[in-house]
């Protein structure tokens, strides 16, 4: 990859007016929007308003971003229709993280505009963009402004004047530009976290940087294999990115995922000879001379021998589901076995995102169906969860999201899945829980549904983490590297005494309302650590029953819940 | 027209009061080690909790033997009964139904036949004893057998049984666990309701203290509606007088409250509490 990337911008005269783009156009124009955002990507990490150590908004974003456009990479398509319309699929299946979704519905709401495009003009890019900014806002309950809403919005508006001057695309997208960063800049006056934090909006620092990227594509700055050919390598393991595990007992054998370029290849008749060869639920998507392959099999070589045969491979994936349905075999029998007579509300299964081996153990202990793995440290795509959603026996879903940075995901999922799907506003793993246990095994979908809502708000949730910037947020001074706790997801206290945090968090709680108290220690605490821990706790609230169990999770060293 | 009823001791329903309402109960077996003890015969409540709070070993239980339900029916006979209901706990939790009726398919020719006919309550404890001891009422006022057995299964459709717990653990070791096997358990504690349905144990929620455990039993309760009779049963005296206290908030009616015996104290484990609501009749 890295020989790829031009160390000198291919500096190509271009005519200072375009009028008219083609697919081939916008898809370079992705796609040197998404390589920019990529570089940028720890910087608009860091604009983050909380100092905690989560998903993050660049991380999100550009993992997004590369999804979209892992699918028209190699395309040679020159409908620009075509080409945005495949960018907003993926993107709408590769979305991670809060800023992701409205991300992946900006993209969406720009294939809208694009509908039936072979090419576009400037005044039908300003089009495109207002049905994106209208999108956006529609993926959010309650759009609040200062954040990448407004930043959409006032790029639509400004691209709008633009296109009715007679402006062309370069200027267009200039003006796009412009109006893109004044907007970024202005998001602290019109949100008061972020001027107390000193920093931007980082989503709309991120839509930002993709137009930003866009633009050096449209002022000719990078060639055709510029920057923008080697998006691909950041989807490599040391970005962190988990490819999705969804832990159910349905699975087996391989799953081989993988593109294959050749000449007048058959959708049909390659779907079929995969289907004859063993390969089980395969899907073939794409046009006669790029595809899409994801199948399950026994015998993986089989498949990629016949791909071969036909063209040459891209992008291989293949995992061992074995492996990881073993594990749940028994669990799995003893469910089949009692599943023979099961009432009606046994056709209810439960999916939550979980982070942390000691909290999968919990989760599932108190009945969860299935899990995503992320949260803390990734979100998952809005593709992984309708994957586990899918991939549950029942046909009514239960989805505990358990962080608010996945909830719009969570949200995507309703509308792409045939199931009824039902999203308890989880914000964490403690709420999750807690709304589980309040499952009833006897009672139909709707009084669960209503029932676990009730659940999750009857609990207090602290965490304990490790500040990975210096911050101001609530009043509270934080400084690289303090322990700060989190009491339902706001900054209570920072400090460099752990100990005191905790008090500090659990006065927050007003724990004195409170009868029990679990702390689960995260994957850098012993037991023995945590032990020493409630016994302080115990010490000051002699009231408290205290309950230590291993949470596993990373980068918090503690989540409290009580109730 | 005589008819006698006949239980086991699974029903909770305490010696003086089954000696006054002319009910016979034939006890299960529990096992300390090899130590064998008749329920409720060799060893009362008070004996078995004591026992259980220090013995090493935890307890067995035992299906009483068909001989000693012969034994049983062939005393009523000899005592000039008609007919005999002989009404059990779940035959999914216990052999004791099997037992019986094998008991009455060999009766010895000796024996005058009378009509017997078993009835699996699937139910336990409490939510048995109400539909007992009205029979044992209609009997005494001369009810016939049909009629009789047509009102305890009447009653015994409108009873829920709903029991906190303490823990799964000695239901799981008991085996007992029916649907309850989707719970692995004890990473978390929780205060287990369950209930039975058809005859065997379901989960119904996981509440992770026994106040919130108790409310939720007092609104379950309560959305039942009307209500014709609720009683308690409890492993002791301060988890009875708990969930008693909720459960009056939402029921004005009498509350008669029985000791778990020793079947259901191996099974369920110390700290339990259940309630026996059966619902007003519908018509």
């Amino acid at each position: 990859m890295q020989e790829k990337t031009s160390y000198t911008p291919v500096r190509t005269q271009r005519p200072r007016r375009i009028s008219v783009f083609d697919g081939q156009n916008l898809k370079k124009a992705l796609l040197a929007g998404a390589a920019w955002l990529e570089v940028n990507r720890e910087a608009i990490n860091d604009l983050n308003v909380f100092p905690v150590p989560d998903g993050d908004t660049g991380s999100n974003m550009s993992a997004t971003m590369q999804a979209a456009i892992r699918e028209i990479v190699d395309s040679d398509d020159t409908s620009a229709a075509t080409i945005a319309a495949r960018v907003a699929h993926a993107a709408l299946l590769g979305a991670r993280g809060n800023s992701g979704v409205i991300l992946s519905q900006i993209l969406r709401g720009l294939a809208a505009g694009l509908d039936k495009k072979q090419t576009f003009s400037a005044p039908d890019l300003a089009l495109a963009l207002q049905e994106a900014q209208r999108l956006a806002y529609r993926a959010v309950l309650k759009p609040v402004e200062g954040t990448i809403l407004t930043v959409v919005r006032e790029t639509a508006e400004a691209a709008q004047m633009s296109a009715q001057r007679g402006d062309d695309l370069v200027t267009l997208v200039q003006e796009v530009v412009m109006a893109a960063r004044q907007s970024v800049a202005r998001t602290p006056d019109l949100l008061p976290t972020l001027k107390e934090a000193g920093v931007v909006d980082a989503g709309g620092q991120g839509l930002c940087t993709i137009l930003e990227g866009i633009w050096h594509y449209v002022r000719g700055e990078v060639g055709a294999t510029g920057v923008a050919a080697s998006p691909v390598h950041t989807m490599s393991p040391e970005m962190g990115v988990k490819k999705g595990r969804v832990t159910i007992d349905e699975e087996f054998g391989y799953e081989v995922v993988f593109l294959l370029r050749g000449e007048k290849l058959d959708v049909e008749k390659i779907r079929q000879a995969i289907t004859d060869m063993g390969g089980v639920s395969t899907v073939v998507a794409g046009d006669e001379k790029l595809l899409k392959v994801h199948t399950h099999t026994e015998r993986p070589g089989a498949i990629l021998d016949y791909g071969v045969s036909l063209g040459s491979l891209l992008d291989i994936n293949i995992e061992n589901l074995q492996e990881q349905s073993l594990t749940y075999a028994a669990e799995s029998e003893a469910e089949h076995a009692a599943d023979q007579d099961k009432p009606a509300t046994q056709q209810i299964a439960t999916v939550a995102v979980v982070a942390g081996p000691g909290f999968e153990n919990v989760f599932r202990s108190i009945g969860l169906t299935a899990i995503v793995p992320g949260g803390q440290t990734m979100n998952p795509s809005t593709e992984e969860l309708l994957k586990a959603v899918d991939a549950v026996g029942p046909e009514q879903v239960i989805l505990l999201p358990n962080n608010s940075n996945v909830m719009l995901s969570a949200r995507q999922v309703a509308g792409l899945t045939s199931k009824t799907i039902y999203i308890v506003p989880t914000e964490t793993m403690p709420q999750g829980i807690a709304a589980l246990l309040g499952f009833n095994f006897e009672a139909d979908f709707e009084s669960n549904c209503k029932a676990m809502t009730e659940a999750a708000k009857n609990i207090q949730t602290a965490e304990i983490t490790t500040a990975v910037r210096t911050a101001q947020i609530d009043g509270v001074r934080v400084r690289e590297g303090d322990y700060i706790g989190l009491v339902n997801g706001n900054l209570a206290i920072a400090g460099q005494d752990m100990e005191h945090v905790i008090h500090e968090s659990l006065q927050g709680m007003h724990i004195e309302r409170y009868e029990i108290v679990t702390l689960y220690f995260g994957e850098d605490v012993t037991r023995q650590q945590a032990e020493e821990t409630a016994r302080h706790i115990k010490e000051k609230y002699s009231h408290l029953e205290i309950e230590v169990v291993d949470g596993g999770q990373p980068l918090y060293a503690y989540i409290l819940s009580a109730e | 027209m005589a008819v006698r009823i006949v239980t086991d001791s699974t029903a909770d329903i305490p010696r003086d009061q089954a000696e006054a309402a002319g009910i016979t109960v034939v006890p299960l077996t529990v096992f300390f080690g090899d130590e064998a003890y008749l329920d409720g015969v060799d060893l009362d409540n008070a004996g078995f909790y004591q026992k259980l709070s220090t013995s090493k070993t935890l307890p067995r239980t035992s299906q009483p033997s068909p001989a000693a339900f012969q034994q049983a029916y062939t005393r009523l006979i000899d005592e000039g009964a008609d007919a005999i209901l002989s009404i059990h706990l779940s035959a999914k939790l216990s052999g004791t139904y099997q037992s019986a009726y094998t008991a009455r398919d060999t009766l010895p020719d000796t024996v005058k036949k009378i009509p017997i006919d078993i009835v699996d309550s699937q139910s336990i404890s409490v939510g048995m004893s109400w539909a007992i001891l009205l029979a044992a009422r209609e009997a005494r006022e001369g009810v016939g057998l049909a009629e009789m057995k047509a009102h305890v299964l009447d009653r015994l459709a409108r009873t829920r049984i709903l029991a906190v717990l303490d823990t799964l653990d000695y239901i799981k070791r008991g085996g007992r666990i029916g649907g309850a096997r989707a719970l692995l358990g004890n990473m978390l504690s929780v205060k287990p309701i369950i209930s039975l349905k058809d005859g065997e144990v379901v989960p119904l929620e996981q509440p992770r203290t026994r106040s919130k455990a108790y409310a939720r039993i007092a609104r379950l309760v309560q959305e039942m509606g009307g209500v014709e009779h609720v009683s308690l049963a409890e492993s002791d005296d301060e988890v009875g007088q708990q969930l008693a206290q909720v459960i009056k908030t939402v029921y004005a009616g009498e509350l008669p409250v029985y000791r778990l015996g020793a079947v259901l104290g191996t099974h369920a484990g110390p700290g339990t509490a259940a309630v026996a609501v059966v619902s007003a009749k519908q018509d």
